[in-house]
């Protein structure tokens, strides 16, 4: 019995994290039936259509986060290749199931839910290159190692692009996998190389666009084109540019405080489906460069929580995992709102906990159940 | 124990790393966001608002325009604009056979129109109010009936050459409508809304909205009843004779302010194009005869030969003509009307008489500077700056290329153009007492707020003497009671006057104008009257059938201006 009283006291738990975690959902949600109700309205002939079916995978996110709470983080380890398995024949799965949305196959539809794979396959992912880094920390000095163990987020990756067409999601994947690898590999060497390497691409990329625009001989490829709009979206707002410009108009009518919440215009039709990915335009647009730079902030606490979680917590597997959210939160992150700025050319990456979308949330929330699971095995010394 | 699974320190060292790769891209994004929130900030504004805000205009309403004592001649009436909202549309079958039904259109138009994918289709615009009234009633979702003013003349034709009419945006065409355009439309105002994508309008947004100032009434020297009564006459005169057109025209010899124009066929002012599609036709049946067209004036210009002879003193009433029913100028033979002469005559008998070979002698002996001399200051070289458009110009020869023939020619009214209302001008001159007045309609403008802008005219006094004007009076008055101009002579009226019978080019084409020009009262003239029929079949001599048109408009109207002059 007195060692169960002492138990608790010990116990730790980040209040911190889950508050700013509840904040930015319920922020996402009120800024979901911001954005999409008044299209629900037309399009659904219900203003809460958008809202409702968030709210309710809401709900599901809080349960498997309570769950995953709950669950030893240990047992992963153990049902990482299952988990890795289940989310490539989940991929494999969208040939004969999958439906169809805007030219892209990425849902499994079960009823009324549908299931982005990509999603799953970024948790998997995480727990993958989790246990194989706690495996083989030491063998990891080895260049070798470490690309066998990387090639996995590759085949995953390959995979999303080719059977889904979701180039962004591959990204995500592989970037989650190259930054855990970057995080237990001893030396940084390689990842100086390639960080320059990459600067110098983007910057070269640019500036051969800029000449491409400037020659106006236009080609009518498709990626090469999103490029370009990236470069100059106002020549191409009536056509492939017209998301990117009309996000810019969002952001940039939303001055110092904004227009307020509920009365942006850009999303009555002119940004569509402006409750996905270009959601943080009208947040912009509503609460201003204040309210973005608030939202930001409370992202920037949940990174730096979950930081200070994996720093300490009590193995590498543990660690790890903790990162691997870390990584998937962070690069969503960053991704979308350059994306919506246009600092990086356009593609469809979601803002974490706020876009509408389902599996998203319920796996974003799932991570978070397992990161507060690590935190509560944080050993307090006193 | 394997070492694997240990946290070493570089492992915390590294995710240090991370989360400062991190934050410094997240920086990279504020740095951003700063840029376009603040900076371009004004610009993305400017955009968004373009984007979001339409422009609707709200038409002013156009001011009326009255006759000299009140009868609105041209007012305005409400019609309707039916318009489809495409996202709208529930019903499309419905709204397609209700177009169809109501508003006589093909069932391919209408369907063209409901499909189209745009903000707002118009239908058709200057549907009559019941019918648009009917369309509301169906309640069909995405259909818009919009009320607006057209312009509507209350007698349909009268005056049409005069008043002219507007165009689809209410915006004068020709005649009064478009001289005085800038007075009648007033200023449209606007509605700025805030529309969705599909070009709704939002009900919560506040709209801008700038109230349209309706345009100025007009208020005309017309007479209503002279107007429409010269128009009975002309067109009864133009049926008897069988003529291509008749004109007449009452002004005020004083002021210059004309009573009444009339040019038949008028057409209706409220369907100004029927069924034509043909612009040259459409601009020949719009015409104002009198303004926009010269003729040869003929026998009347004799009023301005003998003026001049008498002004420069190169004749007297004391001289004699003895015509032997021709006369020779130069190489050429020019006949008088009456083949066998007129015998011996005084200077007013030549002009009672009309006769050719008499005023070749007056014409002769005023030479052809004093000719061009007294014609100009009669008006007749230039335009009258008459209140319509169009006026055409006078057409002559240049004065060092007129010869003994062309001179001669002209003395009695030949070979040069001037358009009836240039006569009709001088001989008010000639009557006047030498006042040179500017022919015109518009007396006054009277905005909304009752403040008037008075039109003022230019009125050229001493073109010649009170003492040579008086002597033409008397010579008139008797071409009227002995002369050529008999049968415009009303028993208690003092009537002056002169008859003309002009031949169309080509000569011998058996086509000619028959005009008369009288006034009223001989000692001071109120009224001057000119009747113009275009190729009257039959008998074609001004004297028998254009001046008892004058009697006639006489008979009716002097009366009435008497009466409402005491």
């Amino acid at each position: 019995m007195a060692k169960k009283k002492k138990k608790p006291k010990l116990k730790y738990f980040d209040y911190t994290l889950l508050f700013v975690t509840i904040f930015i959902i319920g922020f996402g949600l009120i800024m979901i039936y911001s954005t999409s109700s008044y299209t629900a309205q037309l399009e659904e002939g219900d203003a809460a259509f958008y809202f409702r079916k968030q709210f309710i995978f809401t709900l599901i996110g809080f349960v498997a986060m309570y769950m995953c709470y709950k669950i030893d983080y240990h047992i992963w380890y153990k049902f990482a290749w299952p988990i890795f398995i289940f989310s490539i024949v989940l991929i494999f799965a969208l040939i004969p199931f999958g439906s169809s949305a805007n030219g892209a196959t990425r849902w499994i539809r079960i009823g009324p839910v549908g299931i982005q794979p990509a999603d799953v396959c970024k948790t998997a992912v995480i727990i993958m290159f989790a246990t194989l880094i706690s495996n083989n920390s030491v063998k990891l000095k080895k260049f070798k190692v470490a690309f066998v163990i990387f090639s996995l987020a590759i085949v995953q990756g390959v995979l999303i692009k080719v059977i889904s067409d979701n180039l962004s999601s591959a990204i995500i994947v592989m970037a989650i996998g190259f930054l855990m690898i970057f995080v237990a590999v001893p030396n940084y060497s390689l990842f100086v190389a390639l960080g320059s390497a990459g600067i110098v691409g983007v910057c070269g990329l640019y500036a051969w666009c800029s000449k491409i625009i400037k020659s106006g001989n236009l080609t009518s490829n498709f990626r090469l084109n999103r490029v370009l709009i990236w470069v100059d979206p106002e020549s191409f707002s009536s056509g492939k540019g017209y998301q990117t410009v009309q996000a810019l108009y969002a952001i940039g009518s939303g001055g110092l405080f904004g227009k307020g919440l509920g009365k942006s215009l850009q999303k009555l039709g002119y940004i569509p489906e402006s409750q996905n990915d270009m959601i943080f335009s009208i947040i912009c647009e509503e609460l201003g460069l204040f309210g973005a730079l608030c939202l930001l902030l409370v992202f920037a606490i949940m990174l730096r929580r979950i930081v200070h979680i994996a720093h300490n917590a009590p193995d590498l597997f543990g660690m790890m995992l903790a990162i691997g959210v870390f990584a998937h939160v962070a690069i969503q992150l960053v991704l979308n709102v350059a994306v919506v700025t246009n600092l990086i050319p356009n593609t469809g990456v979601s803002l974490p906990f706020i876009s509408y979308g389902g599996s998203s949330a319920v796996i974003l929330m799932a991570e978070m159940g397992i990161v507060f699971n690590i935190s509560s095995k944080i050993k307090l010394e006193q | 124990m394997s070492r694997d699974g240990v946290v070493y320190n570089r492992h915390r060292k590294k995710i240090k790393v991370f989360l400062i790769c991190v934050f410094v891209a997240l920086f990279a994004t504020c740095v951003r966001l700063v840029y376009v929130m603040i900076i371009q900030s004004d610009y993305y504004l400017e955009r968004a608002l373009d984007l979001h805000q339409r422009e609707r205009k709200i038409k002013a309403l156009r001011g009326y325009i009255y006759d000299r004592n009140g009868v609105v001649l041209a007012s305005n009436k409400t019609v309707c604009t039916v318009s489809v909202i495409h996202s709208q549309i529930k019903d499309k079958e419905a709204v397609i056979n209700m177009l169809v039904k109501e508003l006589q259109i093909t069932e391919s138009t209408a369907k063209k129109r409901v499909e189209k994918v745009s903000a707002i289709e118009k239908v058709k615009s200057n549907v009559d109010k019941e019918i648009g009234d009917k369309i509301r009633s169906y309640n069909l979702d995405g259909v818009k009936v919009d009320e607006d003013y057209k312009r509507y003349y209350p007698f349909g034709t009268l005056a049409s050459k005069v008043l002219g009419f507007t165009g689809a945006d209410n915006q004068g065409i020709i005649g009064l409508e478009a001289k005085y355009d800038s007075y009648l439309s007033g200023d449209s105002g606007q509605i700025l809304t805030l529309t969705d994508a599909w070009g709704q309008e939002l009900d919560k947004s506040g709209e801008d909205r700038d109230e349209p100032i309706a345009g100025d009434s007009l208020y005309t020297s017309i007479d209503y009843n002279i107007q429409s009564y010269a128009t009975q006459l002309a067109e009864r005169t133009q049926l008897a004779k069988g003529a291509k057109a008749v004109s007449i025209i009452v002004m005020n010899p004083q002021n210059g302010e004309i009573l009444a124009m009339v040019n038949t066929p008028e057409y209706d002012l409220n369907d100004p194009y029927g069924n034509e599609l043909d612009m040259n036709i459409l601009n020949a049946k719009w015409r104002n005869f009198c303004i926009n067209d010269t003729y040869e004036p003929g026998s009347v210009f004799k009023m301005v030969t003998a003026t001049a002879a008498l002004e420069t003193g190169v004749c007297s009433l004391n001289d004699h003509f003895s015509c032997g029913g021709s006369t020779m100028v130069g190489d050429r033979r020019i006949r008088c009307h009456k083949t066998t002469g007129h015998g011996s005559q005084s200077f007013t008998e030549t002009v009672m008489n009309s006769c050719n070979p008499a005023f070749i002698e007056w014409g002769s002996r005023v030479g052809t500077e004093n000719m061009y001399l007294y014609m100009g200051k009669l008006g007749l070289l230039k335009k009258t700056g008459i209140d319509v458009a169009g006026e055409a110009s006078t057409i002559i020869h240049k004065k060092e290329n007129v010869g003994p023939v062309e001179l001669a020619t002209m003395s009695f009214g030949q070979s040069f153009q001037i358009t009836p209302i240039q006569m009709l001008r001088a001989a008010a001159a000639i009557v006047n007492g030498g006042n040179l007045v500017t022919p015109h309609f518009a007396v006054k403008a009277v905005s909304a707020d009752n403040s008037v802008t008075d039109f003022t005219y230019e009125i050229g006094e001493n073109a010649i003497s009170k003492q040579t004007s008086d002597t033409m009076r008397d010579i008139l008055r008797q071409v009227v009671e002995e002369g050529g101009g008999n049968k415009a002579y009303i028993e208690g009226f003092s009537i002056g006057g002169k008859t003309a019978t002009s031949q169309k080019l080509p000569r011998g084409s058996g086509k000619y104008i028959s005009s008369f020009i009288g006034f009223s009262p001989v000692d001071n003239p109120q009224v001057i009257a000119m009747c113009l029929i275009d190729e009257p079949q039959g008998v074609y001599y001004g004297g028998t059938i254009a001046a008892p048109v004058i009697k006639e408009l006489y008979q009716n109207i002097l009366p009435y201006l008497y009466s409402s002059n005491e």
